[in-house]
């Protein structure tokens, strides 16, 4: 199911990313990496969705997670979602390097990091965490 | 103390007192506008005694300040209270400190015995007793402390966010602190923490369930002005989580003994042990003026590095390329650290195994000792009993590196690599301003195809690899490989130039070649991949080679037949091979009537284009694209001889994974799909 909800989700986020424009690069290109690091990051997605929801974590406006209330997770579950999120994080980094590479322009890297990070926070649903520009943390 | 205690208290009470004439009701009202001491600091102190025989008190202080921290609107009242000439006496008194409850108190100070005794009682069970004692200049403080709840404390604490602060849990032991007039001169503290919890307000230094004993004395020197102290902490129980370290306390200690002097803290010996891990010893000095580490040196035992490497240095690795990896073995560290810089490093390793999770790399039995000494070269000898990098295996290998300050060097290296040898010679590496950098030439001596494709597990072929390479190096993520690589197969050559890896051991490694093949033996090459048999010769150029995580994403291939005289046959299999390959628009231009005549036929040449791009595979055939888009087809197999076969493709773009299915249902040995 969660499974589900991420395909929906990326689905979204790329109908939406179609659209944006920046130049002119391909956002939806598919290399055999960065299908590997999509399904790397749908398996890690119904684990990180408790701590989604928990407040646990949120999303930042570089399109990378981060621990937003660590006392919404048990003591002994804390190191659990730093690691979740250090795996996470190296995933997208690698996604936003991947397509700015596909695209030959390793340049549009910091654009399309940019571009997800808006366009995650935009999928992201009521209740869960995103930073907002100020750095100050935001509940949807 | 006393001496202020007693001065306040007569210089102030004959301008105060004043008495209702009517009853023996009597009202002394003392105030006192600021104390100021080097501990404490105190403003706006009313004290007043009322009742009858003055057997009522009410003190109010406005503020109080200790360091940095700061009380304010501090009460204390007594119900029955004491006046004498030789005591005070308090026997039932409330104390409320600013956001916290209410709290039943006692209190006597006797003149004559020179003592004073306070003692509050917040719950049945909870007792803090606080006496002190002084004959002349000694003093004597004793703090009791019985079931003292620690959440209390956190009450008494100005809230700050990022102090851990308890909830939870009790304190029991004792506090003592001894002086004369000159100040402190012996303290010694006997604790017992159980069932603490606390956290800081973001939660990422936090405890549960801690439990430990805690015991600290201190002895000051007049002579030379310097404190002697020794301290214990064994954690006994309970779980801190301090970002981004989880540890559970299993009996852990940590013991430090020194001497603090006016301009420096000197730990004379200081020792943590971790169960299960093993002991850190250390001792160091550090400058007080600007809390400076000045020398330092450290040495441990034998550390467990599978507990050390979970529990300890793997949350440090969470965004690199070791997160993933599993330690086990032995290690001992040695570090000395003079005047404000590292000396010196040593770190020994016994009988340790690294495996990546990822397969990425394993080393099995390492064994070394690798010094390193800011002034003078040393050399580290490292052994392995095996390895397997990228899925390669390596056999028993030993290096002597050269090691001067951050320059290191293997003069030569004979590295087993399956069944050859990777010769290496001029190895050195250097950290630079954007990291690691390092070089070497080599020479790799024939490996087996056999072997290597096993180690792959791809598809088995025959032949050797084998090559000589100028100069491998790598820089800012990327191995680059100036020469050419050799691979002997299919009794033919295929040479690889322009070799580079980018982020190999990333999470998206990628490879860039450039390949050319020649003289390939078509007859081993398709019995090998049960295509369907063909005789004869081809040559292969692939430019432009790019892989992303293994899997090829661009390329310009051309094969055609290799120049020179040999059989050219190809089989009907192999026909059907093709044409399934070409997919639905795919056509051989044979009549399938005739075709049940003959098992194979005569070509001239064969010729195959694919220029991959965004997972679209390009084809063509013997001849170049035709640009003006007049012929509909492309030769793939042109006729020669008897009897002769021409095959044309039309299929133009294809699917690469559509490709590679296809080929795998043909070399798998399923039935090619032919319309």
């Amino acid at each position: 199911m969660s499974n589900q909800i991420f395909r929906l989700m990326l689905l979204l986020f790329f109908a939406m990313v179609s659209q944006a424009s920046f130049a002119s690069g391909n956002i939806e290109i598919d290399t055999p990496a960065i299908s590997q690091i999509e399904k790397s990051m749908q398996q890690r997605y119904s684990q990180l969705v408790p701590f989604y929801t928990s407040g646990a974590v949120g999303f930042t406006q570089d399109g990378l997670i981060a621990m937003h209330d660590a006392n919404a997770v048990s003591l002994a579950e804390r190191q659990m979602v730093n690691s979740l999120i250090a795996a996470e994080n190296q995933d997208r980094n690698s996604l936003y390097l991947e397509i700015a590479r596909a695209n030959n322009n390793l340049a549009w890297e910091v654009e399309i990091r940019h571009t997800f990070g808006q366009r995650w926070i935009k999928l992201a649903k009521l209740g869960w965490w995103y930073q907002a520009t100020n750095g100050g943390w935001v509940q949807k | 103390m006393r001496r202020l205690f007693v001065g306040v208290l007569l210089a102030t009470m004959p301008l105060a007192i004043f008495a209702d004439a009517t009853s023996t009701r009597f009202q002394i009202t003392f105030s006192i506008e600021d104390i100021q001491s080097p501990v404490f600091s105190a403003k706006g102190i009313q004290l007043k005694v009322s009742g009858k025989k003055l057997s009522q008190l009410s003190l109010q202080i406005s503020e109080v300040v200790v360091r940095e921290q700061t009380w304010r609107d501090l009460k204390m009242t007594c119900d029955h209270f004491k006046l004498t000439g030789s005591l005070v006496d308090c026997t039932s008194g409330v104390l409320q400190l600013p956001n916290t409850e209410l709290l039943p108190v006692v209190f006597r100070y006797s003149f004559l015995e020179n003592v004073f005794n306070f003692a509050m009682k917040p719950m049945a069970n909870e007792h803090w007793q606080f006496s002190m004692h002084w004959i002349e200049d000694a003093w004597r403080n004793k703090l009791n402390i019985t079931n003292g709840q620690l959440a209390r404390i956190a009450q008494w604490l100005p809230k700050m966010e990022i102090i851990p602060v308890p909830s939870k849990g009790t304190v029991n032991g004792i506090a003592k602190l001894s002086g004369n007039a000159e100040g402190a001169t012996d303290v010694e503290i006997a604790l017992l923490v159980d069932a603490l919890d606390f956290s800081d307000s973001s939660g990422l230094h936090a405890g549960e369930g801690v439990n430990a004993v805690i015991n600290m004395n201190a002895k000051h020197s007049s002579i030379d002005n310097r404190w002697q102290w020794r301290s214990d902490i064994n954690w006994q129980n309970g779980g801190v989580f301090w970002q981004p370290l989880y540890l559970i306390g299993r009996g852990h200690r940590l013991d430090l003994e020194g001497v603090t002097s006016e301009g420096t803290i000197n730990l004379h010996r200081g020792a943590l042990s971790f169960v299960d891990i093993g002991t850190f010893e250390f001792s160091g000095v550090m400058a007080r003026q600007n809390n400076e580490l000045v020398d330092f040196k450290l040495n441990t035992n034998s550390l467990e590095l599978s507990v050390l490497f979970n529990q300890i240095i793997n949350p440090y690795l969470g965004n690199t390329a070791f997160a993933d990896m599993q330690v086990t073995g032995k290690s001992k560290v040695a570090w000395r650290y003079r005047q404000g810089v590292s000396e010196s490093f040593e770190i020994s390793l016994y009988d340790v195994s690294v495996v990546d999770q990822r397969k990425r790399f394993v080393f099995n039995r390492v064994n070394a000792r690798v010094p390193w000494h800011k002034e003078n070269a040393t050399i580290a000898d490292i052994s392995f009993l095996n390895a397997r990098v990228l899925q390669i295996p390596m056999g028993a290998t030993r290096v002597a590196l050269e090691i001067n300050d951050n320059d290191l060097r293997i003069p030569q290296l004979v590295l087993p690599v399956l069944d050859g040898t990777l010769e290496l010679e001029n190895f050195r590496a250097a950290r630079q301003i954007d990291g690691w950098y390092w070089q070497f030439s080599a020479e790799l001596l024939p490996v087996s195809m056999e072997k290597l494709t096993e180690a792959l597990q791809i598809q088995s072929m025959h032949g050797t690899l084998s090559g000589i390479i100028p100069e491998v190096n790598y820089k800012q993520s990327t191995v680059a490989i100036d020469g050419e690589l050799s691979f002997n197969v299919f009794d033919g050559e295929v040479i690889a130039r322009q070799l580079k890896l980018i982020d190999p051991l990333g999470f998206a490694p990628h490879l860039q070649v450039d390949l050319s093949m020649h003289n390939l033996d078509l007859d081993l090459l398709t019995r090998t991949f049960s295509f369907g048999n063909m005789l004869g010769r081809i040559d292969m150029e692939m430019k432009g080679v790019e892989l992303s995580n293994w899997q090829p994403i661009k390329f310009d291939a051309h094969l055609y037949s290799s120049s020179g005289t040999y059989p050219r046959r190809i089989s009907q299999a192999a026909i059907q091979s093709i044409s399934a390959l070409g997919g639905a628009g795919a056509a051989a231009a044979i009549q399938r009537s005739f075709l049940h005549f003959f098992d194979e036929f005569s070509y001239s040449k064969i010729g195959w284009r694919c220029a991959l791009r965004n997972n679209v595979c390009r084809m063509g055939g013997i001849e170049p694209d035709d640009q003006t888009g007049k012929l509909k087809g492309y030769a793939i197999v042109e006729s020669g001889g008897i009897p002769a076969i021409t095959v044309i493709g039309y299929n133009r773009d294809v699917s690469w994974h559509e490709l590679i299915n296809r080929l795998k249902r043909i070399t798998e040995g399923g039935s090619p799909i032919i319309q």
